[in-house]
C-alpha cells in the first residue's frame, strides 16, 4: 500500500520532531507540545496521502490545511489553548520555504523562467493555505453561533 | 473583598493587552481579553480597539464618565507560551477570583501575577538553542536530506539561533534581523560545506530558512481579516510579505557573495 508505508511514517516523524523543536522555541510548555507536534506531523502526512491520490499540489495543500485546522479547532478548545497558537504550529511544514529558496537561487543564477515559476508557486501555496484557514475559522464561527441559538 | 477604581482597571487591562499583543496574539483575542478584564472588575461598558502597533481603550463608569487610554506597542517578540498563560490568568479571574465587580485579590496582586508571567523563563537558553537545531535538522530530513546533511543542518540551526539571540540584544528591527538570519544560514552552510565532504546544500539551507518563515504573522493576518479587523489583517499581511522578501534578499545576496568568491 503505497501512501501508508514506512516512508510516509518516517516523514510524519520528521515533521513531528521539527514542530516539537519549534514549539519549544516559542516557549510553549507542558503536555500540549506533544499535541502541537502531532498537529504538525499530521498536516504533512495528510498532504502526502492526498497528494498521492489526487496528484494535485494545490488540492492536497488545501485538503491538508482544512483537516489539520479542524483538528486544531477541536483539540485547542479541549485543552484550552488559543486556537491561533495551534494553527500556527500545525501549518508550519506546509509553508513554502523551499519554493522561496529555489526561486531566489534561480534568480541569482539568471534563470528567470524557473525563478518566476517558483515564486508563483510560493504565492499560490500561501494563498491556498490562507483560504483553507479562512474557511475553517468561518465555518467554526457559524457552528458556534448555531450551537448557541438552540 | 476589593473593588477597583477606574485607573486600576485601565492599568491592568492595558497590561494584559500589551503582553498579549507583544507576544503575537490575534487582534480579536486581545480585544476580547481586555473587555473581559474590565467586565470582571465591574465596568461592562468598555470599548477596546487594537492594532498591531497600539491599543485604545475606553472604560465608562456607572455615571457614564468615560476614561480613554492609549498605549503604543513596540518590540514585538513571538512567545506563544505567554499568550496561553495570560489567557489562563484572565479565565481564572473570571471564574474564581471575582464576582459582581468584587475580587478577593487586589490590583497590586494581579499586576504582580502579570509581571511574573512576563519575567517567567520557561526553558533555559541552551534548550531553546538546541530546539532551533532540531527544527532545522528535521526539516532538512523532511525535504529529502541524508543523515550527514541532517547533522550539518542541525549545526547550522544551532549556530543561527544562537547568533539571532545575540543580535536580538542589539534591538535592531525585525526585517534587518531576518535579512541577517537568512544571510547567516547561507554562510554557515557554505562554511560547513568546506569542512564536510559530499553534502548538497539545498536541503540544509531550506531547513535553516524554515526557522525564519513568518508563519505566525501569516496565520494572524488571515484570522484577523476573517474576524473583521481589516486594519490589523492588512498590516500583518504586509509584515509577512516583507519578512519573506527579507529572507529571500538575505539568502540571495549571501549566495551571490560566495559564488563571486569562488565556492
Amino acid at each position: 500500500m503505497r501512501p501508508f508505508d514506512y516512508l510516509t511514517l518516517l516523514q510524519f516523524l520528521w515533521a513531528f520532531l521539527s514542530i516539537l523543536g519549534f514549539s519549544v522555541r516559542v516557549n510553549l510548555k507542558g503536555p500540549k507540545i506533544w499535541l502541537l507536534a502531532l498537529g504538525g506531523g499530521l498536516s504533512w502526512a495528510f498532504y502526502l496521502v492526498i497528494l498521492y491520490f489526487s496528484k494535485s499540489l494545490l488540492y492536497s495543500i488545501f485538503g491538508a490545511t482544512l483537516l489539520v485546522c479542524a483538528y486544531s479547532e477541536v483539540v485547542a478548545r479541549l485543552i484550552k489553548v488559543p486556537v491561533s497558537v495551534f494553527v500556527t504550529c500545525s501549518i508550519i511544514p506546509l509553508v513554502p520555504g523551499s519554493s522561496l529558496y529555489y526561486g531566489m537561487q534561480a534568480y541569482i543564477a539568471g534563470n528567470n523562467a524557473i525563478a518566476s515559476e517558483q515564486i508563483y508557486k510560493a504565492l499560490l501555496i500561501s494563498g491556498t493555505i490562507a483560504m483553507a484557514i479562512a474557511v475553517v475559522s468561518s465555518v467554526t464561527n457559524i457552528i458556534f453561533r448555531l450551537f448557541n441559538r438552540f | 473583598m476589593n473593588t477597583f477604581t477606574i485607573q486600576e482597571t485601565t492599568e491592568i487591562s492595558l497590561e494584559v493587552g500589551r503582553i498579549l499583543l507583544q507576544s503575537g496574539a490575534t487582534t480579536n483575542r486581545v480585544e476580547l481579553m481586555m473587555r473581559k478584564v474590565c467586565g470582571v472588575f465591574g465596568y461592562p461598558e468598555t470599548e477596546a480597539y487594537v492594532t498591531p502597533t497600539g491599543i485604545f481603550l475606553s472604560v465608562a463608569d456607572r455615571e457614564n464618565k468615560v476614561t480613554t487610554s492609549i498605549k503604543r506597542i513596540d518590540n514585538r517578540r513571538i512567545d506563544l507560551g505567554k499568550i496561553t498563560s495570560v489567557s489562563h490568568l484572565v479565565g481564572e479571574m473570571e471564574k474564581r477570583h471575582c464576582r459582581d465587580g468584587r475580587c478577593d485579590l487586589g490590583a497590586a496582586q494581579f499586576l504582580e501575577q502579570l509581571h511574573r508571567i512576563e519575567e517567567e523563563k520557561t526553558y533555559p537558553a541552551w534548550l531553546t538553542v538546541f530546539s532551533g537545531g532540531t527544527t532545522s535538522g528535521f526539516f532538512c530530513l523532511l525535504f529529502g536530506g541524508s543523515w550527514m546533511e541532517f547533522v550539518v543542518a542541525y549545526a547550522v540551526g544551532v549556530l543561527v539561533v544562537l547568533s539571532l539571540r545575540l543580535l536580538g540584544k542589539l534591538q535592531i528591527n525585525n526585517f534587518l534581523i531576518n535579512i541577517l538570519g537568512a544571510a547567516l544560514v547561507v554562510s554557515f552552510a557554505k562554511l560547513l560545506d568546506i569542512v564536510v565532504p559530499g553534502i548538497k546544500l539545498d536541503n540544509i539551507i531550506i531547513g535553516g530558512i524554515m526557522l525564519l518563515v513568518p508563519g505566525l504573522s501569516f496565520v494572524n493576518a488571515i484570522r484577523d481579516s476573517m474576524s473583521g479587523d481589516l486594519v490589523s489583517g492588512t498590516a500583518r499581511a504586509v509584515e509577512a510579505l516583507f519578512i519573506a522578501i527579507a529572507i529571500a534578499t538575505g539568502s540571495g545576496v549571501m549566495l551571490k557573495v560566495w559564488e563571486l568568491w569562488g565556492f
